[in-house]
């Protein structure tokens, strides 16, 4: 898990590059002479649901990383335009603990802060200081949409701490089953909706002399979302919740040990590039993206760009849930995805212009800010009426992800960026590599990850967390 | 400064002279310069650390916050129950007990031949070419570590590594062998590693040792019927021991320590913890696990087992160099 994050940033660092040319040309707009709107009570006017007094100025601070403030500045702009009486500004900056904390201290924060980065402010420290969000969800977009009605689902249930909804990460990623289309159409494969369809396919690439899938070891834990992911598709998330709080035996709860089970008759079956254990993780993914060698690979929506460079031209890299089960005694549908939040945007409640930040929230919650949003990062963002073309502007990492998504409807579910391994410092990596590369069999895989959590749970010296990911 | 502190008179009392020496200003500033700014450094920047380093050891802390409780020798005692911990510990052992013994080897068969090697009349002298082939062994030593690590990582990749293109082509079936991957085949890959990094340097220390052997040693026992093995073996070896020595400690350390090969190699500890060392096991312990204390506990522990080995080393060619102990120390 490490990994993923270290990954996202050097993704993220990539994209930071090109998005800084767009920021200069994003300058402050300045407002137009307008034809005078008068001020209005809350909730009276729907350009103006939450009140902003006219004149006022709404500071926005943007965290300059992956995906740059260009976003911010856009919707800073449509909101200028509904509003143009009221000044909106965007500062970039990296340092955002540093440079906010004695503002916070000082009751004089900016109005919104996209909380995030190697300095961002500890969501617990602050919960008091922002405000909730449940009468944004309520209030319409700039498109006319009742906002809780053009998210996907679950966006308020994670930006809930301590029973208050006070953040909205607005970036999504996805994660699932990556294959090409390209290759898939030209051979009439389809993609895998079960555990049996990947032991076809399996039959299939072998014909063609590939394999199904391939790991690298630095990256043996996307193996894990694979098998917990389609346990929990089949079993509901208590499955999940289980291995996260320690339970005795969740690991080898049927759910589970039924996805090890199936994986390691693959594994069995030789359907693994061979060597993955003393293979580093791109060349493993190259063996996927450039050489064609393996037809799957699991991994999150960060892996287009990861891999931009060693992909095999045409090459249409295409995201599909993990695969279930058992279809006929599934808890949830096939569509069942999981995706994780980024970039937190908060409303402070002592800034200047709380109305304020809640009206450029409801901009960036419209449909041109997060069809621009898309377009400039490459990422999904969590409005699903965002105008994503089929091509995904030439990603098809992107156009699949949204989907992906609108198929997923409410059956969506995180737990990778919030996980608990990382909070006890489990690490089960050397497990995963031993029993992908067949080493050892799913029963002391299991056995080992019991192991692990018994050990985790033994341990006083670390506060016990409870993780409910429903 | 100019004032004869030496001229004692021959009626002045000793005492008298000695206490005035002491107040000259000379003496205190060459004291203060030489003596107790380097001490003060000296006791700042190592010792306070060190007992610092002690006494987190002894203590639980999770490294982010000041709180701290005094645990005693717990995290000391609970090294021996944590299979990583040991394994670690094992792994270090092999790599100190391997690294230097092969990487000397190789290095003093190179050095010998690239001085002493050469024609069996005339001149004392290496190899013709000689200077190449030291220039060439001294190469991998100009590459840092850990593009050494990567290189190799890339050497060994199971599909499409060098080292398999070439078994391969030699008509062996090793496609798709992960060399980094198996338990059997992950420690000796990644000392082979190690080595090939390390015999430069330690061939040119040696080609050193060796032209500061005095020429005639060799002559007398080329007229004596020695061939070049048995120059090698008797007049080099004996005269080049304290280079042996330091070759041994210095590389010892570097093996105990592995940290950057290993990272390169294989960061998360190899198949089954097979390439997991000690300071990878306290590095993670401390940053990932969040176990500050623990992890300085081990760390004490790596310092003992360091020592250890160099007084070992030491014990060693203490023996080997017999009774006339210190003669032959340059």
């Amino acid at each position: 898990m490490i990994h993923l994050i270290s990954r996202r940033r050097i993704v993220a660092a990539a994209m930071a590059g090109t998005l800084a040319l767009a920021l200069v040309a994003c300058a402050q707009p300045s407002p137009p002479p307008s034809t005078a709107s008068s001020a209005s009570a809350p909730g009276t006017d729907a350009n103006n649901p939450f009140g902003v007094a006219p004149g006022s100025s709404v500071e926005v601070y943007g965290f300059d990383g992956g995906f740059g403030t260009e976003w911010l500045s856009f919707a800073a702009a449509a909101a200028q335009k509904n509003l143009s009486d009221v000044t909106f500004t965007v500062t970039p900056t990296t340092k955002l603990m540093t440079e906010l904390q004695p503002r916070f201290v000082a009751k004089n924060p900016p109005d919104v802060i996209d909380n995030t980065g190697a300095d961002a402010i500890p969501f617990a420290s602050i919960i008091d200081q922002l405000e909730t969000l449940d009468d944004l969800w309520a209030a319409t977009n700039y498109d006319g949409d009742k906002i809780s009605d053009a998210v996907f689902g679950g966006v308020d249930k994670a930006g809930t701490s301590d029973g208050k909804f006070i953040r909205l990460n607005y970036a999504l990623t996805v994660f699932g089953l990556f294959h090409s289309k390209t290759l898939f159409e030209a051979n009439g494969w389809e993609a895998p909706k079960t555990w049996d369809d990947l032991a076809t396919l399996c039959t299939a690439a072998k014909a063609k002399d590939k394999y199904l899938f391939t790991f690298g070891k630095e990256a043996v834990s996307y193996y894990g979302w694979l098998v917990l992911d389609s346990a929990i598709k089949q079993g509901g998330i208590g499955v999940m919740n289980d291995i996260a709080n320690l339970k005795p035996g969740a690991w080898s709860a049927p759910a589970v040990k039924d996805a090890l089970t199936k994986l390691e008759a693959l594994i069995k079956d030789g359907c693994m590039v061979p060597g993955g254990s003393g293979t580093q993780f791109t060349q493993a993914q190259a063996q996927f993206s450039q050489e064609q060698k393996a037809l799957l690979y699991p991994s999150g929506s960060w892996l287009e760009s990861e891999m931009k460079d060693a992909t095999a031209p045409d090459f249409q890299m295409t995201i599909t849930p993990f695969p279930l089960l058992d279809p006929a005694t599934a808890a949830m549908p096939y569509e069942a995805i999981q995706a994780s939040g980024a970039e937190p945007l908060s409303v402070t409640k002592d800034g200047a212009n709380p109305a304020g930040g809640k009206e450029f929230l409801r901009a960036v919650l419209s449909k041109e800010a997060a069809t621009n949003f898309s377009k400039t990062t490459g990422s999904l963002s969590v409005v699903k009426t965002a105008e994503i073309p089929a091509d995904g502007w030439g990603s098809s990492q992107l156009a699949s992800s949204m989907s992906a998504m609108s198929a997923a409807g409410s059956n969506v579910f995180a737990w990778i960026g919030d996980t608990y391994s990382i909070y006890y410092g489990i690490q089960d990596s050397v497990l995963w590599a031993s029993f992908l590369d067949g080493s050892i069999t799913a029963e002391k895989f299991i056995a080992g990850e019991e192991e692990l959590s018994a050990a985790a749970a033994a341990d006083t010296s670390i506060t016990k967390m409870v993780y409910d990911y429903s | 400064m100019t004032k004869p502190t030496a001229t004692v008179s021959p009626d002045s009392p000793p005492k008298a002279v000695r206490r005035r020496r002491r107040l000259t200003f000379d003496k205190a500033s060459f004291m203060a310069v030489f003596v107790l700014l380097p001490l003060a450094v000296f006791t700042l920047f190592e010792l306070v650390p060190l007992v610092q380093a002690l006494y987190y050891a002894l203590t639980d802390w999770a490294g982010y916050s000041p709180d701290m409780n005094f645990v005693g020798l717990t995290n000391f005692a609970a090294m021996f129950s944590d299979p990583l911990f040991m394994k670690s510990l094992r792994n270090s052992v092999i790599l100190a007990a391997v690294v230097p013994t092969i990487t000397l080897v190789c290095s003093f068969v190179i050095a010998a031949v690239v001085t002493t090697g050469g024609p069996s009349t005339g001149r004392i002298q290496g190899l013709k070419g000689s200077g190449f082939y030291r220039v060439v062994s001294f190469f991998p030593y100009c590459v840092p570590a850990i593009v050494i690590g990567i290189i190799w990582s890339q050497i060994y990749d199971p599909q499409r590594g060098l080292l398999n293109g070439l078994l391969s082509a030699l008509g062996f079936d090793f496609q798709g062998f992960p060399w980094l991957g198996k338990v059997d085949t992950a420690m000796p890959a990644s000392i082979m590693v190690i080595i090939w990094g390390s015999i430069g340097f330690y061939t040119v220390l040696f080609v050193a040792a060796i032209k500061g052997i005095p020429a005639e040693l060799y002559e007398a026992a080329r007229m004596d019927g020695a061939g070049r093995f048995r120059s090698a073996i008797s007049v080099t070896l004996p005269n080049m021991l304290s280079s042996l020595q330091t070759g041994y400690i210095y590389l010892g350390l570097m093996a105990i320590d592995a940290f950057i090969y290993m990272v390169a190699l294989n960061p998360l500890g190899g198949p089954d913890y097979s390439t997991w060392t000690m300071t990878q096991n306290l590095y993670n312990t401390a940053f990932f696990k969040g176990k500050f204390g623990y992890s300085t506990a081990q760390g004490v522990a790596l310092a003992i087992v360091t020592l250890a080995y160099a007084g070992i080393i030491a014990l060693i060619f203490r023996l080997a160099r017999g009774r006339d102990d210190g003669t032959d120390r340059a």
